[in-house]
């Protein structure tokens, strides 16, 4: 969970501090500060220096080197050869494919099921605060819990769904058992938990939509489906591009529902990346190939976050 | 917003109804598996009403010890929020307010850092940890957690304060106050919702994390989310579905009053998050 105002933040970061110059005694006021603002941000520099920057380039030094699990330590220097290993290891390459599939269903999924309901709680009537504050409690229940109790609701035997759908002679599905069924229910208990997150985000910028506009539409005789297409759609362009920035940097950090549902299987059909890299590092014990793996997967994040980004930026400035 | 008729109006209202039920029937179910007998949860068709127990909730406990655990996940969660609003609204008070060169590109840094995978970072923290003897304990935990909560504080924070008028610290500081005067006395008191709504997000962040908290604590210092990692790994064998749900309950219970309480604040925060940002 967390706020939306991805896009535009960096564009915008030094504009209010430059744009403040103001007369001139304001001006004289602020002579120190440059040094100043160094000062309020030693702490958060000081603290992911330490704990992010430092673990980032440690992480690749030893995916470059040869690791010694007699020592625990890394050990001489073997160029690329980890990464040739990693690069040709199925089971890494079908991890991120399984990832790439999660992430290109679940997200646009999310996005529209999210909006969806959004409109349909923006209606005006006496139990709409209470259905909003129903509606975070998925929001707070732990990926890791979430995914055990989903386990139960869809267990073959004894689970309540295989029972509704039997009802409706359905069944018995084996959701958990078969690869194809795994995702779809990796899918489903991430749905179940990430919706609601943007339900709130989208509530948020709905409830923002300047009504004026609206009245213009429906003096010009404009239908529901019409207003929904040219009006509300890409008014909530932004909110919509933010709303996916920010599911997608969560996204990608899929481990806890996947661990706690479905443990990668059946085989390796929701063997997320990060789960593949885990078991690797932390029960194989081949932090090498664990931390090339790691190095690959960053990079791809990295990049793929930063042309979000602009697009991200480059739809606001649009609309 | 749009004017409807009569019956779209209705279809809705029974749309958003329906879908909420369908979004609360897993909690409503784990809460009703929590107080159930084996014999009541491993049958066809289910038995809504059952006898009740609280077995799940008092000898499984004790046998997993979940109280402590529960403790240090309480200590993980709050030390590492407080340090992370400390450190994150400071450096995105000085990243909005401030005049200073390379504003741009660091908040460009702490910002791209939100996109950082938390596995590119385990690797290594387990072995400094490890080096250092440093597993299993708290201090390790709760620095681990800061990474990802300082850009997200960060982030929330700058939204917040850019909201804030400008009038407010020159005020404070043509009257003589420094600059750290400014905001802890000025800043900090008007921008209390943000900041709570924050504080918030990171509790319940830290509270359900599970991949730091498996590889760096293994015992004294484990959190609740790896106990319950570890339940959920062996209800293969059927039996603890009871267990896993009174844990379960137990973990979302806080942070639903939690949440319920400050409703308020948490939507403030988000809707301001998304229209100013």
């Amino acid at each position: 969970m967390s706020a939306v105002s991805t896009s535009s933040s960096r564009a915008r970061a030094s504009g209010p501090a430059r744009g403040s110059g103001g007369p001139n005694g304001r001006r004289r006021l602020r002579l120190g500060e440059p040094g100043t603002a160094w000062v309020f941000l030693t702490p958060a520099i000081v603290l992911l220096a330490g704990m992010l920057l430092y673990p980032i380039i440690y992480t690749v030094w030893v995916s470059l080197s040869d690791f010694d699990v007699s020592t625990f330590q890394p050990g001489d220097w073997v160029g690329l050869k980890n990464y040739e290993a990693v690069i040709n290891d199925p089971g890494f390459l079908q991890s991120l494919k399984v990832t790439g599939i999660y992430l290109v269903i679940a997200l646009p999924l999310q996005l529209v099921l999210g909006f969806a309901i959004a409109f349909l709680l923006n209606v005006a009537w006496r139990g709409r605060g209470v259905l909003r504050a129903l509606f975070l409690i998925p929001m707070v229940v732990a990926p890791v819990v979430a995914g055990g109790i989903w386990r139960m609701l869809l267990d073959p035997l004894w689970g309540v769904v295989n029972y509704a759908l039997g009802l409706v002679g359905i069944g018995p599905i084996e959701w958990i058992g078969d690869p194809t069924l795994a995702m779809v229910s990796l899918i489903l208990i991430d749905t179940w938990r990430w919706t609601p997150f943007v339900v709130l985000v989208a509530s948020a910028g709905i409830m923002a939509l300047p009504s004026d506009v609206y009245e213009a539409a429906r003096s010009d005789g404009a239908s529901r489906w019409q207003t929904l297409r040219h009006v509300t759609v890409p008014l909530l362009v932004p909110v919509i591009a933010a709303a996916f920035v920010v599911r997608w940097l969560g996204a990608v950090k899929m481990f806890d529902i996947a661990l706690a549902a479905t443990k990668g299987g059946p085989g390796q059909a929701t063997d997320v990346v990060n789960l593949y890299i885990y078991e690797k590092g932390f029960r194989g014990l081949e932090f090498g190939s664990a931390s090339s793996m790691a190095t690959v997967v960053l990079m791809i994040t990295m990049i793929i976050t930063f042309f979000l980004f602009r697009l991200s930026r480059y739809l606001e400035n649009r609309w | 917003m749009v004017s409807s008729g009569r019956l779209g109006r209705a279809a809705a209202i029974g749309g958003a109804i329906l879908a909420t039920l369908v979004f609360l029937f897993p909690v409503i179910y784990m809460v009703g598996i929590s107080f159930k007998l084996p014999r009541d949860i491993f049958t066809v068709p289910p038995r809504w009403f059952s006898e009740l127990t609280f077995d799940n909730y008092t000898s499984y406990f004790h046998q997993a010890r979940i109280l402590p655990r529960m403790v240090n996940t309480i200590i993980v969660a709050a030390g590492s929020a407080i340090i992370s609003m400390v450190a994150g609204a400071m450096a995105g008070y000085a990243l909005t307010r401030m005049r200073m060169r390379g504003a741009g590109v660091m908040a460009g840094l702490i910002l791209a850092s939100r996109a950082v995978p938390p596995i590119a970072l385990v690797v290594p923290m387990f072995l400094v940890a490890r080096r250092l003897g440093l597993t299993d304990q708290y201090i390790t935990v709760i620095l681990a957690y800061v990474t990802f909560l300082v850009p997200y504080v960060v982030w929330l924070m700058r939204a917040f304060f850019r909201s804030l008028p400008k009038e407010l610290e020159e005020a404070a500081m043509l009257d003589g106050c420094s600059r750290f005067g400014a905001f802890f006395r000025i800043i900090v008191p008007c921008s209390m919702p943000g900041l709570i709504s924050t504080m918030i997000y990171c509790i319940i962040l830290a509270w359900e994390e599970l991949l730091f908290a498996l590889i760096l604590t293994n015992d004294k210092a484990v959190t609740i989310p790896v106990a319950i990692a570890g339940i959920a790994a062996d209800t293969e064998n059927g039996g603890l579905w009871g267990p896993l749900a009174a844990v379960g309950v137990l973990t979302v219970l806080p942070v639903v009053i939690f949440a319920l309480a400050v409703q308020k604040y948490l939507v403030k925060g988000l809707a301001d998050g998304a229209t100013k940002g």
